[in-house]
């Protein structure tokens, strides 16, 4: 569109939950991206926060907020609503979370034999979460050929009691074996990936099939209580039939593990995300980066993205950062040290370049430059070092914030939720204020705005 | 070497080591729409850039040895129906589809080319045969024993949505009606100002087989203070390029090109209603065809989309929006060309605009046609199952008809839904024409309201 409430930049988790949320209250949003990623690459859960000392979710972002600059300290009560808001929006699209922010933190296997410990995760992968019982057996069942998932190495791992946490306090399963099935139509194929047997699963014969196969095998393993762990190729489009296939047909509860790239729990996160969206009337434009932000020097006018030829321009009453920090891009970090927010030159808080590789590369508390991000308001909105906001209309998101260390503290998926959620509640509220008549909730609305003499 | 030279093998190269960047993610597989239904392409990623190293090696000269080596290590890639979800997918900025529509051209260089990809590629041939005679040729294209010749002999599947050929071009129709200023000589003083007149490349479609859709746009602009000239052209070229041949192609915008700068130089723009030949103009001479001088520049420039067009007149007030309504569900399906403008949903904009429509976006990759890689035998029954999940939403619809910006995916659609597709420009008329009509009948009425 040519003019809208609110332009998204990133497509990741966080943008797209800001922008749901905001086309949710009929607002007219237009999510812009220079091509999917993250959302394709994660495990498909929402870890909120997760390291050695919490016992939930809920705990350790109590621990997190309380450390001066973290963004839980801005948004630890936006995590529980934003989160309620996404799985239920989620559950509309047929995609199912289990878990709690109150509840257990759990070891859940993974696909190179170790563990993680996870609160909030796809219902797929939920057996994994329960508590093993006393004579509870394992089966992981590997596919032939398929390279992205070795069942052997993975059990001979996951038989170490250290791997399970090694305080002797983690239950774990009391037998670990692997089996390995040919699936259909797969015999002497190399080079399987998970797309195409995402995709295999999706046919309802072709699983029928399949999990006969899996069942005979993991049946060969022998009796007793247990569940089958396999790897997250459970359909893509029709996940949810298949999933019900695989309880009802399956000996055993199956759960999925979550592989390497392209990573089927976060396709369908995507798919959901996606749908949602545009369900609500926004709109999507993957692979036209953004060339440039427009200010008049208060406010954020307009998003200039890349285009065949020209440039196409999007009039913009509000944007939403959320192009995903370093990994991301939406900090790029230069030979002399500095790190720099390419699109409105907002003041990034970062260690000096001499202190990047002061001690050592990889140190154990984590790397002073996974803290380095933008600093917001309450608001959300980017600030100066002197706490001065830059641009009253920009909201920052997810990956960019500064002040959480995302990997080590398993806390990147819950300050993009809870700062997506902020940033739209946040919005609306600025756009109630600012428009008397609001657009009907859900109601046909027009494309362009009033036209604007162009500058 | 010349300066200019190194200038020349540095865009050459920009596009085959845009493989570099590949961080192996896997985005592309996943998107990629052919991969999706057959194993016979084993996805963007495997073909692309995976294999772009071995290329590499015969793009860049070797050291020492001249010894040749296989242009192209994986001869899958023809199976790549070139719709472009890969690049735009992609979070590096490789250029994935355009290194495998390089690929399939280098597979066919030096060969001499398959008559069925020749001549899918001759539309403008295959369309000057037609038209004269239409009845016939329009008899013949649907008697399903010929179609079963067609499909032996040549390899174009039997059930393939073959155009209908028009009784008389839209460039013979101009002519008659001087609708439009068409004729032999390039631009010239006596032309139209250019903020009262744009040049229209009609493409092959509108020309023998949808003239509709051109007058469609000549009425629309003209109703919004322009005069559309229609100049002398010849096939974008894009059909070549698909079936890889890129020197005929070569040939095209070599006979486009300079007539069309003409006028981009004076300051008019170059308005098309084919979603595909515009992105022809726009990037594919540059990006497949390596064509980046100044007249190729100009005319990448000047091009716009018609939608593209009318949402630029609105944004500056100048468009005519006295729209009549149109109270019917309209499914619209952005064909993967206008992916590849990077211009957003220009006709969704402009559906907006008129009282009534309920217009929705499929949200769906690709019909499967991909210009002519659906009309191939072998490649048929691929493209039907990349477009199923679209034409059951169409079907389940139910609706009077359906939108597309793109030729071949209006086909495409009609033939496998039965739903009369149309183009969004058709769509604009005709809620401009209900609009007339509301004011003609009920003057009165509308004088009350206001």
């Amino acid at each position: 569109m040519a003019t809208a409430d609110v332009v998204v930049v990133g497509a990741g988790l966080s943008g797209l939950t800001a922008a749901i949320a905001l086309a949710h209250d009929g607002a007219r949003v237009e999510v812009v991206a220079r091509g999917n990623a993250t959302t394709h690459w994660m495990p498909g859960g929402f870890d909120c926060g997760s390291f050695p000392g919490a016992a939930s979710p809920s705990a350790a972002v109590e621990i997190l907020e309380a450390r001066a600059g973290h963004p839980y300290a801005l948004l630890a009560p936006d995590l529980e609503r934003g989160l309620a808001f996404l799985r239920g929006v989620l559950k509309t699209e047929g995609l199912v979370y289990s878990g709690d922010l109150d509840g257990p933190l759990r070891a859940v296997p993974t696909a190179i034999g170790g563990t993680r410990r996870v609160g909030i995760v796809p219902d797929a992968q939920a057996a994994a979460m329960e508590p093993w019982a006393a004579r509870e057996r394992l089966v992981v069942c590997g596919i032939a050929g398929f390279k992205d998932f070795s069942a052997g190495p993975m059990v001979a791992s996951l038989r170490r009691a250290s791997v399970w946490g090694g305080d002797g306090l983690t239950a774990r399963p009391a037998r670990i074996e692997a089996v390995e099935v040919e699936l259909p139509d797969q015999k002497g194929r190399r080079n399987i990936n998970a797309l195409e047997l995402g995709r295999g699963f999706d046919d309802p014969a072709w699983r029928r099939d399949a999990f006969e196969r899996i069942s005979r095998a993991v049946e060969s393993t022998g009796r007793g209580p247990g569940r089958i762990g396999l790897p997250a190729v459970l359909g893509i489009a029709e996940h949810a039939a298949v999933l019900d296939d695989a309880r009802r047909f399956l000996p055993l509860p199956p759960f999925e593990v979550p592989l390497v790239p392209p990573s089927l729990p976060g396709v369908r996160l995507y798919g959901a995300l996606r749908a949602a969206l545009l369900r609500r009337g926004g709109r999507l434009s993957i692979g036209e980066p953004v060339v440039r932000i427009e200010t008049d020097g208060t406010r954020a006018t307009a998003v200039v993205l890349s285009a065949a030829v020209r440039e196409r321009r999007v009039r913009a009453g509000a944007i939403v950062l959320a192009t995903g920090g370093i990994a991301g891009g939406g900090l790029i970090g230069r030979s002399d040290g500095r790190l720099e927010e390419p699109l409105l030159g907002l003041p990034v808080d970062a260690p000096p370049g001499d202190d990047w590789l002061a001690d050592e590369a990889f140190p154990v508390e984590g790397h002073p430059l996974e803290l380095a991000g933008i600093r917001t308001d309450a608001e959300l909105r980017p600030v100066d070092s002197g706490g001065r906001s830059v641009f009253e209309n920009v909201r920052v998101v997810g990956a960019m914030l500064a002040g959480h260390r995302a990997i080590r503290e398993r806390s990147g998926d819950g300050v993009a939720i809870a700062s997506g959620w902020r940033a739209a509640q946040s919005l609306r509220l600025g756009r109630a204020e600012s428009e008397r008549e609001r657009p009907s909730r859900r109601g046909r609305r027009p494309a362009a705005a009033t036209p604007v003499a162009r500058p | 070497m010349t300066i200019q030279d190194l200038v020349r093998e540095a865009t050459y190269l920009e596009i085959p080591l845009s493989a570099d960047e590949c961080l192996k993610c896997n985005v592309c597989n996943t998107v990629c729409p052919v991969s999706r239904v057959t194993d016979r392409f084993p996805g963007p990623k495997y073909v692309g850039p995976q294999a772009q190293r071995f290329r590499l090696a015969t793009i860049l000269p070797p050291q020492s040895d001249a010894s040749p080596r296989d242009a192209s290590p994986d001869h899958t890639v023809d199976y790549c129906s070139g719709c472009g979800m890969c690049t735009i997918a992609c979070p590096a900025d490789v250029k994935i589809a355009e290194i495998n529509n390089r690929a399939r051209a280098e597979i066919q260089a030096g060969r001499r080319p398959r008559l069925r990809d020749w001549l899918l590629g001759q539309t403008d041939l295959v369309g000057r045969l037609g038209v004269p005679v239409a009845p016939l040729a329009n008899w013949t294209l649907r008697n399903p024993v010929i179609r079963w010749l067609i499909e032996l002999v040549m390899g174009i599947h039997r059930k393939a949505p073959l155009p209908v050929y028009a009784r008389s071009t839209l460039r013979n129709q101009l002519r008659r009606s001087a609708a439009a200023v068409v004729d032999g000589r390039t631009a010239s003083d006596t032309d139209p100002s250019p903020d009262r007149a744009v040049v229209l490349f009609h493409g092959c479609a509108a020309n023998y087989y949808e003239p509709h859709v051109a007058l469609a746009a000549i009425d629309v602009l003209r109703r919004n203070g322009f005069e559309t000239i229609v100049p002398e052209q010849v096939c974008c070229g894009l059909p070549l390029m698909n079936n890889g041949l890129y020197a005929h192609a070569r040939r095209r915008a070599a006979t486009n090109i300079p007539v069309l700068a003409a006028y981009a130089r004076r300051g008019y723009r170059i308005v098309g209603t084919s979603t595909s030949c515009t992105h022809t103009l726009k990037a594919e001479y540059r990006e497949m065809l390596d064509i980046d001088d100044a007249d190729a520049t100009a005319v990448a420039q000047a091009t716009w989309d018609i939608c593209e067009f009318l949402v630029d007149l609105h944004e500056q007030g100048r468009l005519d929006t006295g729209f009549g309504g149109l109270d019917e569900t309209l499914p619209y399906h952005a064909p993967c060309q206008l992916k590849g403008h990077g211009i957003g949903l220009p006709a969704m904009d402009l559906f907006g605009l008129i009282p009534g429509l309920r217009a929705i976006d499929m949200d769906h990759d690709c019909c499967g046609v991909a210009g002519t890689y659906g009309l191939k035998k072998e490649k048929y029954n691929i493209a039907m199952a990349v477009g199923d999940p679209l034409f059951r939403r169409i079907r389940e619809a139910d609706t009077a008809r359906a939108a597309c910006d793109s030729e071949t995916c209006r086909w495409q659609i009609e033939a496998a839904t039965s739903t009369p597709t149309r183009h969004p420009i058709e769509i604009i008329a005709a809620a401009y024409a209900t609009g007339d009509h509301d004011r003609t009948n009920q003057p009165a009425e509308a004088n009350a309201a206001t």
